[in-house]
C-alpha cells in the first residue's frame, strides 16, 4: 500500500502508548435534587435532552482519555445499563469504560476514594471527576502540565482544575465556593478556604507563613471550582491513611494544604479557555443549561455533538429543534429565543416557549406558558398550564389550567391537577406503589427520607387534584440544632436552589457578629486577615498584618509545659535533634498553636538550660556554649527559619527572668553557630518592639528590654568597626571569612 | 457488504474521523478534505465488492456518516461525491472501448494554450477483460479495478496537495504594480496567491484585523515577513478605506451552487463596501470548496455559530446572564457582489460555478 495509507493507522495506535485513566464519582453524596433522584441517580437526570453522565463522558473523551471508572452507589443497575446501551461502549468509541459498584456505605467522596485505594484500580496520573461535569476544557494539556511538574517536584500530588469567572457569575456556585490563595508564579495553591452562602464569611485568614515564603500571592474569591482534579496515585492512599477525610476539597486540600508533616504540594490549573462547570444543585443545573444553550459550552452544543448523539437544527436566536422532523409546532406557537425541542414533541396552538427545554414525546396543550423550565421526556402539560422556573421529571402528566410556581420540583410520573395551584418551590413524587414490590430490590435504595414524607401526608392539606398521584413533600424547616458549618445546613441550601435568589439572606446578618470574629482570629492566632465585606471581588481585597500579640491562653500555658517538660527530657537523656523536633513538631498539631509559639517555648527552655554559674567569666560563656552548641539548631529544626524573631524571643525571655545578664553572651554564642547573622541582629536591633517602645514604661520588663537593646547595640557597634578594619584591610577573604575573625576580635 | 473484521476496522477508522469532526478537533475545509480521502482510502483498499454498486454504495454510506457528523464542514460531503466520480469515470473506462473524448469542458476551454497536465496522458495499460458478478471468482473484479482506483484517488490527492501552487501561478496576472489589495482573515490560498504575486510585482496589501478570530493579525504578520508592505487595520475601517482599494481578494469556506460562497465572517462587508465603490472583489479557492448545495434558508447568515467567549469573555458574569451573545464564524456573500473565483482549474465568473460543479460531480451524488 502507499506509504500516506498507513499514516492513519499508526497515528491511532500511537496514542495508546499512555492510557490515561479517569475516575468518575458518579455519585452526589447528597439531596439537592430530590424528588427527581428517588428512583434515578443524579447523574441519569437529562441537561439539554441527555444524561448527565454521558456529558462527562464526552467532556473526558474530548481529553483523550481512554479508561474510565465510574464509582456508582445508589441505583448501580441503571448506571450500568445506560452505560451499556450508550455508544461509548460500541467499538470504535476508544474508551473503555468500568462501572464499579462501591457499598451502600459509601456516604461521602472520602470513602470513595478510599474504595478506589483498596481496589487498586488506578495505576498513574489519573483524572477524578464528579458525575455532573460538563465541560471542554482541554484536559490533557492539563495532565501534561501536572506530568511535567511531577518530573521535578514528586510532591505535587494534585492540580486541580479552576476556572476565571466574576464573583457574581450564574454558573458560580454561591453556596459551596472556595477562596483560593495562589502563587502568583507557580500557581501553587498555598491555602484554600471554603465559602458557604450562609452563614456569610467577610473574613478570610490567610496564614503568615504562606506569606512569608511566597512574595507574590494571589487571592481569588472569583473562580469556578471544576471539581476537574489531575491526581496522582499517592491521593488515594492518603485518603486511606486519613480516614477522617470526608470532602475533596473541605478536607482533603485542606488537609493537606495545612500539614505540616505531609509536605506536599497542590497546584492550581487557571483555565483560560474553555468552559466547564459541574451541576452540583438546581440553581447550577438551570446555569448550566442556559450556558449549553447560549453556545458556550462549544463545540459542546446539541446542533454539533450533542452527547447522546441527537441531531439539532440550530435556527436564529439560539433555538434548536430536532432535525428529523417529527416536532410540531402548532402555526400559533411560539417559541422563544434559547429553546430545545426534543424529537416527537408536539406543541399546540398558542402555546408560548420561552427559554426551556423540552424533551423527547412530549405534549404541551393548547395555550399552556413554559418559562424557564426543563421537562423531561414523556411528559404532558395539558391546555392553560402555566409552569415557571421549575423541572418537570418524565412521564409526569400535568392536567389542564394547572399552575406550577418557580423553583418547583415535580419527580417522574407525578399526575396532577386539574386546575390546582402549586406554590413556590413545591416539591412533589409519585406514591410508592402500596403493594409495590415487582422492584423489591431497589427499595433498599430509597431512603428513610421518603417514607417519612409519606407518612406526613395526612397532616399537609394541599389539593393536588382529583386525579393525582402525588405525594407533597413538605418544605424543609431550618432546624434547631443543625450544625451551621455543614455546607447541608438549611440556610446554605437556599442558595442551590432553582429561583431562590436569596435575597433576604445574602445581606443581612454581614453585621456585628462577624466583625467580632474578625478581631478574635486576629488575636488569636496571629494570622493574616483578609477583610472582605461581605466577599466582593477578589480585587477588592485589603491586607492587614497583625503582629503577633503576647496572649497567654490556657492552651497556650499547657503547650509551654509540655515543651518545657519534653525538652528537659530531650536534655536530660540526650536525645538527638531531629528526635527532639519531631517531638516538638507532634505537640504543636495536638495543641494547634501557632508556630512563633513553638518558637518561644523552644527558646526559653534552652535559655532556662544554661546553668547560671557565680561570678561569671569564662566557666559562663564556656557553659553557654556547650549548650548553644549542642540544642541551638533545634531553634531552626521546628519548622520555619525565623532568625529575628528568635532574637526578640530571646530578649523577651531574658528580660523576664534572671538571666538578663547572660543576653549578651547568649546571643553572641548563637551568631557564632551560625543560627542568627549579623544582618539578623541588626533588623532585630531596628525593629521598635526590640527596644521596648508599645511596652508600659517604667516596669521592670520594659527597662531589661532596653538593657537587652543596649547590648545590642555595643555588638552591632563592634560589627561596625570590625567593618571598618576590614575594610582596611586588604579583603583576602569574602563575606563569609570575616565573621570569624570578627568572632576573634570580640574576644 | 460482509461484515467481517475488515469492515470493522473500516468502521474503526470511519468513528475515529467522525468524533474528531463532531469535536472540531479537524476544522478548516483543506484539512478536513485531507482526512476524509484518507479515509476514503482505507475504506477503498480494504472494501470487498463483486459489482460497481456495491461499491458505491460502501462509500456513499462512509460518505453519509462523515457529513451527517459535521454538516457545516463542506468539503466532506465534496470530497466524497468526487471520489465517486472518479471512480465511476475509472470504471466506464475500464469497462468501454475507448471512445473519442467528446465532451465539451469549460474548464479547459478557459484553459488552452496553456501547457498543463490536463493533456490526458494515455493510459496504455493492458486490458484485463472485466467481468462484474463473477460467480466463480467473486474477487476478480475488485482485484482488477482496485489499482485504478486507488491511482483516481491518488489523483484527488494530489488536487488538493498541489492546489495551493497551482492557484498561485496565475497570481501575476490578477495583481499589477502599485496596486493597493484588501482582504481579511487567515486564508492559506489568500495567502500563497498574494506571496506568490510578490515575486513579480511591487504592490501593497491592506488587512483588515477580521474580530473576533483576529486571523487578519497572523496573515498581516505573515504576509509582511515576506517582504510585502502590509497594514493592518480595524474592520470599522473597510468602507473608509474602501476608496483607495483597486481590489479585494477573500477566501471561500465554500463555493455554492448558484455562485455565492460562505467565508469568514466579515467578508460579506468588505464585499458590500467594494460594490458601493465598484471595486473588484476576487476569491481565491480551490475546487474541493466548490460545493453542489443552495444556501436556502439565509440571506445573509452561514449559521454557524462558534463560542461566544471570543466575543465576550465568559468572566463578565453579570453580562453574561442578561446579554445574548452570538459569534457567527461565517457570512454567506451572494454571486452578485462577486467578480471572479480563481481556482486550481482556471479563472471563473460566478454565473459559470454551475457548470464547474456538472464537471466534478454527478448529479446523483449531490444528495449524499
Amino acid at each position: 500500500m502507499a506509504p500516506k495509507s498507513n499514516a492513519g493507522k499508526e497515528k491511532l495506535i500511537g496514542n495508546e502508548d499512555e492510557v490515561l485513566q479517569a475516575v468518575i464519582l458518579a455519585d452526589s453524596f447528597n439531596k439537592r435534587f430530590r424528588p427527581l433522584t428517588t428512583r434515578k441517580p443524579r447523574c441519569l437526570l437529562p441537561i439539554c435532552n441527555a444524561p448527565l453522565l454521558d456529558w462527562t463522558f464526552e467532556s473526558l473523551a474530548l481529553a483523550g482519555v481512554q479508561e474510565i471508572f465510574v464509582i456508582c452507589r445508589s441505583h448501580p443497575e441503571q448506571i450500568k445499563e445506560k452505560i451499556a446501551e450508550s455508544r461509548w461502549s460500541k467499538p470504535g468509541s476508544g474508551i473503555k469504560i468500568v462501572p464499579i459498584l462501591t457499598a451502600k456505605e459509601t456516604f461521602s467522596p472520602g470513602d470513595a476514594m478510599r474504595d478506589i485505594y483498596t481496589r487498586g484500580l488506578v495505576t498513574g496520573d489519573f483524572v477524578l471527576v464528579m458525575g455532573d461535569l460538563v465541560s471542554n476544557i482541554r484536559i490533557d494539556e492539563v495532565v501534561k502540565v501536572h506530568k511535567e511538574r511531577r518530573k521535578t517536584n514528586k510532591d505535587a500530588i494534585m492540580t486541580m482544575v479552576v476556572k476565571e469567572s466574576g464573583a457574581k457569575h450564574r454558573t458560580r456556585s454561591s453556596s459551596e465556593s472556595a477562596i483560593f490563595a495562589l502563587d502568583s508564579e507557580t500557581s501553587e495553591c498555598l491555602h484554600y478556604q471554603p465559602v458557604m452562602g450562609y452563614p456569610p464569611a467577610d473574613v478570610a485568614s490567610v496564614p503568615r507563613q504562606v506569606l512569608v515564603d511566597h512574595p507574590d500571592v494571589e487571592i481569588r474569591n472569583d473562580f469556578i471550582d471544576c471539581s476537574i482534579d489531575i491526581c496522582s496515585v499517592e491521593v488515594p492512599s492518603l485518603f486511606q491513611d486519613n480516614f477522617d477525610y470526608l470532602d475533596i476539597r473541605r478536607d482533603f486540600v485542606h488537609g493537606v494544604l495545612t500539614s505540616d508533616l505531609l509536605m506536599k504540594n497542590i497546584y492550581c490549573y487557571v483555565a483560560k479557555e474553555g468552559y466547564a462547570a459541574r451541576v452540583q444543585d438546581t440553581k447550577s443545573y438551570e446555569a448550566i443549561s442556559k450556558d449549553i444553550l447560549s453556545r458556550w459550552t462549544f463545540p459542546l452544543v446539541p446542533d454539533n455533538n450533542h452527547p447522546a448523539g441527537h441531531l439539532y437544527e440550530h435556527r436564529r436566536g439560539n433555538k434548536y429543534i430536532d432535525k428529523d422532523g417529527t416536532v410540531i409546532l402548532a402555526r400559533t406557537s411560539t417559541v422563544g429565543n434559547k429553546c430545545l425541542i426534543g424529537s416527537s414533541t408536539e406543541i399546540s396552538d398558542n402555546a408560548q416557549i420561552i427559554a426551556s427545554v423540552i424533551g423527547q414525546n412530549c405534549f404541551i396543550g393548547a395555550g399552556a406558558i413554559i418559562d424557564n423550565s426543563y421537562i423531561f421526556d414523556d411528559t404532558m402539560i395539558g391546555p392553560g398550564c402555566v409552569i415557571e422556573r421549575s423541572i418537570i421529571g418524565s412521564g409526569v402528566d400535568i392536567k389542564e389550567n394547572t399552575r406550577v410556581d418557580k423553583g418547583s420540583l415535580i419527580g417522574d410520573d407525578v399526575v396532577i391537577g386539574p386546575n390546582v395551584h402549586l406554590e413556590a418551590f413545591g416539591r412533589l413524587s409519585r406514591k410508592r406503589d402500596p403493594a409495590g414490590d415487582e422492584d423489591g430490590d431497589e427499595d433498599e435504595y430509597t431512603d428513610s427520607e421518603e417514607e417519612e414524607v409519606e407518612a406526613s401526608q395526612e397532616s399537609i392539606a394541599i389539593d393536588l387534584g382529583s386525579a393525582s398521584n402525588a405525594i407533597f413533600w413538605p418544605p424543609s424547616a431550618p432546624d434547631e440544632d443543625e450544625d451551621e458549618d455543614n455546607v447541608e445546613n438549611f440556610k446554605n441550601q437556599r442558595f442551590m436552589r432553582l429561583g431562590d435568589s436569596a435575597s433576604d439572606l445574602a445581606f443581612s446578618d454581614s453585621g456585628s457578629e462577624s466583625s467580632d470574629e474578625a478581631s478574635d482570629s486576629s488575636d488569636e492566632d496571629s494570622e493574616l486577615d483578609t477583610h472582605l465585606g461581605t466577599l466582593p471581588t477578589s480585587s477588592a481585597t485589603s491586607l492587614s498584618l497583625d503582629a503577633p500579640g503576647g496572649s497567654s491562653s490556657d492552651a497556650t500555658a499547657e503547650f509551654q509545659r509540655e515543651v518545657k517538660l519534653s525538652l528537659e527530657r530531650a536534655f536530660a537523656e540526650g536525645h538527638s535533634l531531629d528526635n527532639a523536633s519531631v517531638e516538638l513538631k507532634t505537640l504543636r498539631m495536638a495543641s494547634n498553636v501557632p508556630l512563633s509559639r513553638v518558637r518561644e517555648a523552644v527558646v526559653s527552655a534552652i535559655v532556662d538550660q544554661i546553668k547560671i554559674i557565680e561570678g561569671g567569666g569564662v566557666p559562663q560563656r564556656q557553659e553557654i556554649a556547650n549548650v548553644i552548641t549542642r540544642w541551638g539548631p533545634l531553634i531552626n529544626k521546628i519548622g520555619g527559619i525565623d532568625a529575628v524573631e528568635t532574637i526578640s524571643v530571646l530578649q523577651a525571655h531574658c528580660a523576664s527572668s534572671e538571666r538578663l545578664l547572660l543576653f549578651g553572651q547568649i546571643l553572641a554564642a548563637l551568631y557564632q553557630d551560625d543560627i542568627v547573622e549579623e544582618n539578623d541582629i541588626r533588623e532585630w536591633h531596628g525593629s521598635p518592639t526590640s527596644q521596648g517602645l508599645g511596652l508600659p514604661a517604667g516596669t521592670l520588663r520594659t527597662e531589661n528590654m532596653k538593657k537587652c537593646w543596649a547590648v545590642g547595640s555595643r555588638m552591632i557597634q563592634q560589627f561596625d568597626e570590625q567593618d571598618e578594619e576590614d575594610d582596611s584591610d586588604d579583603g583576602e577573604s569574602e563575606d563569609g571569612r570575616w565573621g570569624r575573625r570578627g568572632r576573634r576580635g570580640r574576644r | 457488504m460482509a461484515s467481517d473484521p475488515q469492515s470493522a476496522a473500516n468502521q474503526r477508522i470511519v468513528e475515529d474521523l467522525v468524533s474528531r469532526l463532531r469535536r472540531r478537533q479537524v476544522v478548516g475545509s483543506r484539512a478536513t478534505a485531507l482526512e476524509t480521502l484518507l479515509v476514503l482510502r482505507q475504506v477503498v483498499s480494504k472494501a470487498r465488492f463483486s459489482n460497481i454498486d456495491q461499491l458505491v454504495n460502501v462509500i456513499r454510506s462512509v460518505g453519509r456518516r462523515l457529513v451527517e457528523a459535521q454538516p457545516k464542514e463542506h468539503s466532506v460531503g465534496n470530497t466524497v461525491r468526487k471520489v465517486l466520480h472518479h471512480i465511476r469515470e475509472e470504471y466506464h473506462t475500464a469497462s468501454e472501448p475507448p471512445a473519442i473524448e467528446t465532451s465539451f469542458s469549460i474548464a479547459k476551454f478557459v484553459l488552452q494554450g496553456q501547457p498543463r497536465r490536463q493533456t490526458t496522458i494515455p493510459r496504455s495499460e493492458t486490458r484485463v477483460p472485466l467481468k462484474e458478478n463473477d460467480p466463480d471468482d467473486p474477487d476478480s473484479f475488485a482485484r482488477v479495478l482496485k489499482p485504478v482506483l486507488m491511482e483516481a484517488i491518488q489523483d484527488v490527492f494530489d488536487e488538493l496537495e498541489t492546489v495551493y501552487d497551482n492557484i498561485s501561478k496565475n497570481a501575476k496576472d490578477h495583481i499589477h504594480s502599485d496596486e493597493i489589495i484588501l482582504t481579511l482573515g487567515m486564508s492559506t490560498t489568500v495567502q500563497s496567491f498574494l506571496k506568490a504575486a510578490a515575486h513579480y510585482r511591487n504592490y501593497t496589501v491592506i488587512v483588515a484585523e477580521t474580530a473576533p478570530s483576529y486571523g487578519g493579525r497572523e496573515m498581516a504578520k505573515s504576509l509582511s515577513s515576506a517582504g510585502i508592505s502590509t497594514f493592518l487595520v480595524p474592520d470599522s475601517s473597510i468602507y473608509a478605506l474602501m476608496s483607495r482599494v483597486n481590489k479585494v481578494i477573500l477566501g471561500a469556506h465554500a463555493i455554492l451552487a448558484n455562485g455565492g460562497m460562505f467565508a469568514t465572517s466579515g467578508s460579506l462587508l468588505a464585499a458590500t463596501a467594494a460594490r458601493s465603490y465598484s471595486t473588484p472583489v476576487v476569491v481565491c479557492a480551490g475546487q474541493f470548496k466548490l460545493t453542489p448545495l443552495w444556501n436556502l434558508y439565509h440571506e445573509y447568515g452561514a449559521l454557524d455559530f462558534g463560542d461566544p467567549s471570543a466575543v465576550l469573555g465568559f468572566e463578565e458574569g453579570d453580562l453574561v446572564d442578561k446579554v445574548d451573545v452570538v459569534n457567527p464564524y461565517y457570512d454567506y456573500v451572494q454571486p452578485e457582489l462577486l467578480d471572479v473565483f480563481i481556482t486550481n482549474y482556471g479563472d471563473h465568473p460566478p454565473s459559470s460555478i454551475y457548470r464547474l460543479l456538472k464537471e466534478t460531480y454527478d448529479d446523483e451524488d449531490n444528495e449524499l
